[in-house]
């Protein structure tokens, strides 16, 4: 039964893109263009990358989601500039970087899974924490003036498709599209997050389960700084702003359940793609970008609805 | 046979001249312009500005903007417009270090791409639009916040976005100035309401009780003002502190009355937006600018100078209670 | 029981003692703090928020959450503004804030009772909702310049006691009669610990919701209210994040996000101490930049105390069971 809500969330959501890209097929034919295609993937990355984290976090359940994934973006964007400027090469600065986001998002973990601490919390303090300190360390200003060749993987695309897409986002979404289907470590990880005791009691180590995701949230929100710090040459302390509810907006329009044990990487990057594309296409029609946090909202509200509907449809 | 041929080849004439009509109508060349911000009255007089010159001017005005002020969605809204087919787009930078990206596409695809409002400088943008000189607007908030303070006391700055190049641009030469020129006056480190005023409320407040010889307060970016203005007037120290701020005749107006303010300093936002538009046609044109261009529908010439590519408006306007009322922006 | 759960068993004693640490620390690096002027401000500053987070705290109480609260004052606000702008008499200019929340309120309530959406879910959702209808109502522009017809309702003092001051102490009083007395304030607490069980013991869990999100949205609409009467001026960003800060004063406060407990008192003097940090850090002269790292260090800081004191939350393993 649950794949079967997986699937209709998943089409619902379908119905909806492709409701979306007739409009603008009739009313902004510039969508359909290749530029418009790789501008989409693009911008794309940044959500695309926290997102697969935070579906990640929501699904080992027991109320996860982080709500510091903003901050983390942030900060390791900001600790990647400084290393490049103070002479690092950039491919230990990205590493370093890197790492750093891990121990963020380990901290997280840490304080959820040791200290058994609600996730909702924690990462509200921590989203306060590290995006404060972003803010505090820069005194609001960017980190400027990285060398060109460093934009190379923010920048640059290959056959229509942005090299970030090819080398980070598809690869990894992959691999943990595959890690969660395919693998034991995928059932455990639904396993933990539809009943923790059940696991508990099979042998399943949860809490490293949990501490793991966590801390590959934090990674991969610090692989979205670098993409971040590529792209524009400079790292902002406000560059991961919003990126937590759209996240989790993306995570719950893309079929996960909040409470964790069902859902996917799939339906979450369909959702990306669908927001990114429908941002893209609203601004050719000159439709305010307001009307867009209206418009998912409403979305959200009604994929859920169309669950419940169903679910109360369908005989016990 | 013969009337149903005359019917039908008046008809396909009719439907030529119609599609041929829609095609002049659609190949009125776009200009854009994208605010750091929508929904603030600042940009939105722009907007107005910027509608008014397109009317005129014969050209279709794109106006579109994030909801945040938020480089990255600038810039993918920049980057959409480009992708659309516009003909000339000019932006009010948020993040000069983060435009090149752009930059770059625009230069690719014969768009032209220039500022407004705020600038990249070391960027390859065609021109920068530029209301009044950066530094001109530090000098003289200070020059005349000083004159009215008696050249010595303490004054505390409020600024909006930690993160907006332009506000951080201005509070530089303002310390600059007070540094060289005014060394009995102490400028306090500014403090950052984001955008609300009840945050630039609290903090003038603050600032007030925490310095209580403070003699003015400067509030930096228009959504500051009304705060700041509020905060001078509740805590009863109008005549006290002098506020001051870059805010429009219409929001200051009430505090101009009331003493709350001394005196505003602002350009007309929206014939900088007006400016901009012509700014546009002129670069889709290929026409170059001269070192004073007279402008249909401005008053006063407007300067260009060639080594900075820098065009300018025109000095800052100093607003006060006596002058306030001839201007309806 | 050991000295630690004496001390930081009740939590209004913990932040009561932080809230006069800091006041201490703070009048000792600048004089000017505990001055009745000071003290005032701070006060006045904390109105919407200690109005928001006293909703919060009882939609906390559920198990539930409200994520929309800002988009709601920003709405409620916008109408208050309006309606003083248009001259209607004092009674309509009061009422259409609450007015206008309550209903808001409903809304989630509806949403979450009959939708069965989880309340992040519907929260989250409403929250885009309101700021795109926030966007459209003010058509771009704000509201300015209002004339300072309301002053008095904000501005006076009785004896020395801001009016505003009373209005927090009325509201608050009133949530700590309905939870700790009335019927309702035992089903608030039960459906949040248990909604389950609550619901086998005969109490009406969708009525009980009701009431604690059209409680959360009167008042934010009284909040929207003073906030116009004060600052005369309502702009886009209007409310904003407010619930966040509002969560963090109530969990601040001893509220546990599983639901089942409120401490109003808590509450109030976790936002009084996030302002008290607030203003003192400004007087001492440390750039508001900082802010928002002693927030979140505060709020880590509780919980790990918490744990320390060995209180780890009796919900935990109780909503574990219920899952």
């Amino acid at each position: 039964m649950t794949t079967a809500f997986k699937q209709i969330r998943f089409s619902g959501l379908l119905v909806l893109w492709l409701i979306a890209l007739m409009v603008f097929a009739v009313r902004a034919p510039a969508f359909f263009t290749l530029a418009n295609f790789t501008s989409v993937l693009q911008f794309s990355t940044l959500l695309a990358l926290v997102t697969l984290g935070q579906t990640l976090v929501i699904l080992t359940g027991g109320g996860g989601i982080d709500l510091s994934v903003g901050g983390i973006v942030s900060l390791s964007g900001l600790a990647i500039a400084s290393l490049i400027k103070a002479g690092t090469p950039a491919l230990i600065a990205g590493i370093a970087g890197v790492v750093f986001g891990g121990i963020l998002g380990s901290i997280n973990g840490f304080l959820i899974t040791r200290l058994r601490l609600l996730p909702l919390i924690v990462t509200l303090g921590t989203y306060y924490a590290y995006n404060g300190l972003a803010l505090a360390l820069t005194g609001g200003a960017p980190i400027s003036g990285l060398p060109a060749s460093f934009g190379l993987l923010g920048q640059d695309a290959v056959l229509a498709i942005p090299l970030h897409t090819w080398f980070l986002v598809a690869p990894i979404f992959l691999v943990m599209l595959f890690t969660l289907n395919q693998t034991p470590l995928g059932r455990w990880i639904y396993a933990v997050g539809s009943n923790e005791k059940a696991a508990r009691l099979v042998g399943l180590p949860v809490d490293a389960i949990r501490l793991g995701a966590y801390a590959l949230s934090g990674v991969l929100a610090a692989l979205a700084g670098l993409v971040a710090d590529s792209w524009l040459l400079s790292a902002r302390p406000n560059i991961g702003d919003n990126l937590e509810l759209l996240s989790l907006t993306a995570t719950l329009l893309g079929g996960t359940s909040i409470f964790g044990g069902s859902g996917g990487f799939a339906g979450s990057l369909v959702a990306v793609l669908f927001f990114t594309s429908l941002q893209a296409g609203l601004q050719m029609l000159n439709v305010n970008s307001i009307w867009q946090l209206g418009l998912v909202g409403m979305f959200l509200i009604g994929s859920v609805l169309m669950d419940r509907m169903i679910r109360t449809a369908e005989p016990k | 046979m013969r009337r149903k041929n005359r019917w039908s080849a008046c008809f396909s004439a009719g439907l030529m001249l119609f599609t041929a009509g829609i095609g002049l109508a659609q190949s009125k060349p776009k200009v854009a312009f994208v605010p750091q911000i929508v929904g603030i009255p600042y940009f939105n007089a722009m907007e107005g500005g910027g509608k008014d010159a397109a009317e005129k001017f014969g050209v279709e005005f794109v106006y579109t903007g994030p909801t945040d002020t938020n480089p990255a969605e600038q810039l993918r809204i920049v980057n959409g417009l480009i992708d659309q087919g516009v003909s000339a787009v000019s932006l009010s930078v948020l993040d000069a270090s983060s435009i090149d990206p752009v930059m770059k596409k625009a230069k690719e695809k014969g768009v032209k791409i220039f500022t407004s409002d705020s600038d990249a400088p070391k960027s390859e943008r065609e021109v920068y639009v530029a209301q009044a000189l950066d530094q001109d607007l530090g000098y003289t908030i200070i020059d005349e916040l000083a004159k009215r303070i008696g050249e010595q006391g303490t004054i505390g700055i409020v600024s909006g976005e930690a993160t907006a190049t332009n506000l951080n641009t201005w509070i530089g030469f303002m310390q600059q100035r007070a540094k060289e020129k005014y060394p009995k006056i102490t400028l306090l480190q500014p403090q950052f309401a984001g955008g609300t005023a009840q945050r630039a409320f609290q903090l003038a407040t603050d600032l007030m009780t925490a310095h209580p010889d403070l003699k003015g307060l400067i509030a930096v970016a228009s959504t500051t003002c009304p705060g700041v203005a509020q905060a001078i007037e509740s805590a009863g120290k109008i005549g006290k502190v002098i506020g001051t701020g870059y805010g429009s005749p219409n929001t200051v107006r009430a505090y101009l009355k009331s003493g709350a303010f001394g005196f505003s300093v602002l350009w007309n936002p929206r014939d900088l937006g007006y400016l901009t538009v012509w700014v546009g046609k002129q670069l889709i044109d290929g026409k170059p600018f001269a070192e004073s261009n007279t402008v249909p529908g401005l008053d006063q010439p407007v300067k260009y100078d060639a080594a900075t590519k820098v065009l300018l408006l025109g000095p800052p306007t100093v607003f006060t209670k006596e002058n306030v009322d001839q201007y309806k922006f | 029981m050991n000295w630690k759960q004496w001390l930081f068993g009740r939590r209004e004693l913990t932040l009561a003692l932080a809230c006069v640490a800091v006041a201490v620390f703070f009048q000792f690096l600048s004089p000017y703090f505990l001055t009745a002027d000071n003290l005032t401000t701070i006060l006045r500053n904390s109105v919407e928020l200690l109005l928001v987070s006293l909703g919060i705290t009882f939609v906390l109480a559920t198990a539930g959450i409200d994520i929309a609260v800002g988009g709601a004052l920003g709405i409620c606000a916008i109408f208050v503004g309006w309606s003083v702008q248009g001259g209607w008499p004092l009674a309509v200019v009061v009422l259409i804030g609450p007015l206008i929340g309550t209903g808001l309120g409903l809304v989630s309530a509806t949403l979450i009772v009959q939708g069965k959406i989880p309340p992040i879910i519907a929260t989250l959702g409403l929250f885009g909702v309101y700021r795109a209808a926030i966007f459209l109502l003010l058509g771009g522009s704000w509201i300015s310049g209002l004339p300072d017809t309301l002053g008095p309702v904000v501005n006076t003092t009785i004896a020395g006691i801001p009016l505003t001051a009373i209005y927090i102490l009325f509201f608050y009083f009133l949530g700590w009669v309905v939870i700790r007395w009335v019927p309702l304030g035992i089903a608030i607490r039960a459906t949040g610990g248990n909604e389950r069980a609550a619901r086998l013991s005969g109490i009406s869990i969708g009525g009980t919701k009701f009431f604690v999100y059209g409680f959360t949205g009167l008042l934010v609409g009284f909040a929207a209210f003073l906030y116009v009467a004060r600052y005369r001026n309502v702009e886009t960003s209007t409310g904003g994040l407010i619930a966040l800060d509002a969560i963090v004063a109530s969990v601040l406060g001893g509220t546990s996000v599983l639901g089942g407990k409120a401490n109003l008192l808590g509450t109030m003097f976790g936002v009084l101490l996030v302002r008290l940090l607030q203003n003192g850090f400004v007087l001492i002269g440390v750039p508001s930049l900082w802010e928002q790292v002693i927030t979140g260090a505060l709020l880590i800081g509780v919980l790990i105390l918490d744990a320390w004191a060995e209180r780890r939350s009796p919900n935990y393993t109780r909503w574990l069971a219920t899952r």
